[in-house]
Parts: C-alpha cells; sequence; structure tokens
C-alpha cells in the first residue's frame, strides 16, 4: 500500500508532490513509526517523541511546496531532532524496558527472577550512561534491525562511523553487564 | 584472531564461516548473542507509539485546510450528485439481484481451507466464520472474521482482516489472527502487518506476535514457520486456563468443567488435536490438575489432591 514516489509520473513538477493528500500520506506511513523510534531512542520519552514526530510532519505539510519527496525524509528528522533540542539540554535518558507480567512466572524460581530483575536495571543504566550517538546507533541497528547505510543516512555520518558507535556501545554493555555472565 | 576484531565483525554481520566458528567457540558467545537479543526488551514501540495518519490528519491538518482543496470541491459537487444517483441506483441492484457476500464458517472439531478470489489461502481453525464480498474483491480485500484463521495473502493492495476487537492490515504476507472473546492475537509469519486495536496502531514484522487479553498488551516473538494449529496443535503462551478450556471444547467438542481451579492461573503449552485422553495429560499435567472424561463430551478438571 506505500505509494512508489518514483513512479508517481510528475517529474516535471515535482515540487507540487508532497502537497497532494495522497504522497503525503504515504510519506507519513512510511516514516513517521522509524522517526518516532529515532527519536525514543536518542531523548527517551519524556520529551513525547510521538508529538515531536508529528510536528515535525505538520512541518513538512506547511512547506510541502519547497520540499521535494526525495528531501522529505532528511527534512523529517533535522526538523523532528531540531524540535527535541529546543526542548531541553541534556538530560538523562531512562529507556523503559519490557517485563513479563508478574502473574505470569509463578513457576519461576525467585532467585532466577531476582537476577533477571537486576540484569535488566543494570542494563538500563548502561544504555542510560552510552553517549546519545553509541545508544542510538546500537538500538536502530539491534532492535529496529535497520541497515547500516540507512542508520548513516538518518545520523548524517559514513557508514563506517556507525559501526564503530555500535561496537562501542557494545563493548560498554559486554563489560558492564559481566557478572550477569551464565558460569 | 583477536577477540574484539571478531565481535568488530560479528556485530557488522561480516563473520566469514571460519571467524563464524571461531567465534561461537568463544566462551561468552551465547553471552554476546544474549545481550544483542536482550535489547530488544527495551524496544521503543511497546512504550511509545506515534498516531495514525488518521488521528495526526485530524490533530493537524484540518486546522490549514489548503486551498487546493477547496477549488476542487467546486467542479467536484455536480459530478458528486451524479455520482450518488450511480450509486443509489447500483445498490439497488446489488442489494436484490446480486447478493455476492460470501460466508465459510466451520463447526466444533472442524477446520477447513478455502481460496478467495484472489488465490490469496485463508485455513479456517474450528468454530470460526469469516465473510466477504466477492464481486468486488480486487479493489477491497476486506474480510470479517470470528475466531481463529490463518491467512496466505497474494500479492495485491490492502487487504484488511476486520474482528470485534481490532483490525489487522497487511502490509505482506502471512499472519494469524484470533479473536475469541476478548482475547485478541496476531502473529505474522512473513511479510508485516499492522494492527489498529483499541486506537493503538503496531506494525508486526516475520516473526513478532501481538497479544491483547483485558485490555493488557503483551507482544513478543515467535520462530514457528505457521501457526501450531495448522498442523493439529494448539499452543498456548501465558494464557488464562480459561482460554486452554474454551480450545479444548472447540477442536474435540466437549464440554469443559473446572473444579476449583483459579480462573487466573496462566498456562504455557499446547495439546494436539488427534487424541483427547493425551491432549487433557498434556493439559492437567503442568498445572497439577486431574482430569476425568465423563461422558463422550464431558470432561472435568480438577484440583490434584
Amino acid at each position: 500500500m506505500y505509494f512508489d514516489l518514483k513512479s508517481s509520473g510528475l517529474k516535471t513538477d515535482l515540487h507540487k508532490d508532497i502537497c497532494e493528500g495522497r504522497i503525503f500520506e504515504s510519506i507519513y506511513n512510511k516514516y513517521s513509526q522509524s522517526l518516532h523510534d529515532y527519536l525514543y531512542y536518542k531523548y527517551g520519552d519524556r520529551l513525547n517523541p510521538g508529538d515531536k514526530a508529528q510536528d515535525a510532519f505538520a512541518k513538512l505539510w506547511e512547506n510541502c511546496k519547497k520540499v521535494t519527496p526525495e528531501k522529505a525524509k532528511s527534512f523529517l528528522y533535522t526538523v523532528a531532532n531540531n524540535l527535541m533540542l529546543n526542548e531541553v539540554k541534556h538530560q538523562k535518558v531512562v529507556l523503559k524496558y519490557q517485563t513479563e507480567s508478574p502473574k505470569a512466572t509463578t513457576n519461576e524460581n525467585p532467585e532466577f527472577l531476582l537476577e533477571k530483575d537486576q540484569y535488566f536495571k543494570k542494563y538500563q543504566q548502561v544504555l542510560s550512561k552510552l553517549s546519545e550517538e553509541q545508544r542510538t546507533a546500537f538500538l536502530l541497528s539491534k532492535v529496529e534491525g535497520k541497515k547500516h547505510e540507512e542508520i548513516a543516512e538518518i545520523l548524517g555520518v559514513t557508514r563506517k562511523v556507525v559501526e564503530y558507535r555500535i561496537y562501542s556501545a557494545f563493548d560498554v554493555l559486554r563489560k558492564e553487564l559481566d557478572n550477569f555472565k551464565i558460569k | 584472531m583477536d577477540t574484539n576484531v571478531l565481535i568488530q565483525k560479528w556485530l557488522t554481520g561480516e563473520l566469514s564461516e571460519e571467524e563464524r566458528k571461531a567465534f561461537d567457540a568463544l566462551e561468552e558467545a551465547s553471552f554476546y548473542k544474549d545481550i544483542v537479543e536482550d535489547a530488544s526488551y527495551f524496544k521503543a514501540s511497546n512504550f511509545s507509539e506515534v498516531n495514525d495518519f488518521a488521528t495526526f490528519k485530524d490533530k493537524y491538518i484540518t486546522e490549514t485546510a489548503s486551498e487546493t482543496k477547496v477549488i476542487q470541491m467546486q467542479w467536484f459537487q455536480p459530478v458528486l450528485r451524479i455520482a450518488s444517483v450511480v450509486v443509489v441506483a447500483f445498490g439497488l441492484y446489488f442489494a436484490f439481484l446480486y447478493n455476492s457476500n460470501v460466508q465459510v464458517e466451520t463447526a466444533f472439531a472442524e477446520k477447513t481451507t478455502f481460496q478467495l478470489p484472489d488465490a490469496t489461502q485463508v485455513t479456517l481453525n474450528a468454530q470460526s466464520e469469516v465473510s466477504y464480498s466477492s464481486n468486488d474483491w480486487d479493489d477491497n480485500r476486506e474480510i470479517e472474521l470470528k475466531g481463529e484463521a490463518f491467512f496466505d495473502v497474494a500479492k495485491g493492495a490492502k487487504f484488511d482482516v476486520l474482528t470485534d476487537e481490532g483490525t489487522v492490515s497487511v502490509l505482506g504476507t502471512e499472519f494469524n489472527v484470533k479473536q475469541r472473546g476478548s482475547l485478541f492475537e496476531v502473529t505474522c509469519f512473513e511479510g508485516t502487518v499492522r494492527v489498529v486495536s483499541n486506537g493503538i496502531t503496531k506494525i508486526l514484522k516475520a516473526g513478532d506476535d501481538f497479544q491483547r487479553i483485558n485490555g493488557e498488551i503483551i507482544t513478543g516473538k515467535n520462530r514457528a514457520a505457521s501457526p501450531s494449529w495448522t498442523n493439529s496443535m494448539s499452543y498456548f503462551k501465558r494464557l488464562p486456563v480459561t482460554e486452554v478450556f474454551a480450545e479444548l471444547e472447540r477442536q474435540y467438542n466437549v464440554k469443559v468443567q473446572a473444579e476449583n481451579i483459579s480462573q487466573e492461573q496462566l498456562f504455557t503449552g499446547g495439546f494436539g488435536h488427534k487424541d483427547l485422553d493425551s491432549a487433557l495429560k498434556a493439559v492437567s499435567e503442568p498445572l497439577g490438575l486431574d482430569y476425568q472424561i465423563l461422558k463422550d463430551d464431558m470432561v472435568r478438571f480438577s484440583k490434584r489432591e
């Protein structure tokens, strides 16, 4: 159901494209969730990544005559990032983790549960301690499964830099979580 | 080879066959894999979501309705008038002369597989029902579901499955939908699907599953290639025993009585569809229950003394 922008056939007048509701909708469907995920990993949930992502799309709509479809993605990421930066001077980012609901685990050994809980608490701490760059690259790659090229494009750096950030994030994680290694 | 280099290559997905062996031989290989896998517990969409386009549009776009829209409507209106007459005429024609609504139902202990007009395969589990309209199927791939079904969707435009508890839109190909009472479960096996349930939108990729029971949403992973029930097994992941009993009733056409059993108790595991006795064993053993087959169509579970 995604609309292929390249085949839209309006090559002579590309600037009008985004103003067309259907094309704008396809751009929204294509990018809104990953834009949101990026903001979430980078800034946490306190500054409401969902609203910021939508604000960026509203800005895109206002500027639909000036932005070509090819530029839409980087326009969105830049605007959303700026909107975040306007609001905050760096604060600690604590990402939530999904716990299995407690009633479900009645048959598990309490010691095991305690250890698991401590493990995820520690994991959370380490993620907060990572730099924005490391955390964003690592989570976009390993949780969202994005390709390194795409992350590089989003973050505006080269692929090598992305790979280095993923590695250095992982390196901190494995050192800090060393105590939880199963013997 | 240096461990750090191995790790680096592993993270980038550039290990050669030989290096992979060396990596797997590392004492800490499984620990490393766990770290990467456990990152998904922090997945953004489990905690925070962006509104779908419709909500976004209501909130932002209507305020700044553009000029082009107004101009469009002026010539559009007379066309709409003519169109509405045509639509009414066609509507009457189809309502009285051309009823193309297709309904497929299964009874207790029955499964069936059939094809939709576009060669989409639907496998219907016991006591389930789907209905769709066959004449405009290619333009409007919408199917209503009560119960449980597995879809292998043919390539094409939008494909929607409507249930009382939410809508599943297909962006890709193979998925399972289960809606029994307030339980709503979607598993995606191939491609991508979008689930809209109670105002929440989730995109599932291959291997993701989504479960909403009594308002609580749980998402998880799944490695199977097709739902277990299509291979005559029912499998449950942390579901209340009542759901398990209900499925037993559907698969074997029996009535299940539960004596002094906490309804809250959760069950993980499965049972086969071929032999009632072993199915009952499979359910009762892990829960520490006893069972009794009272009549041909009556089964009782009770707490073990």
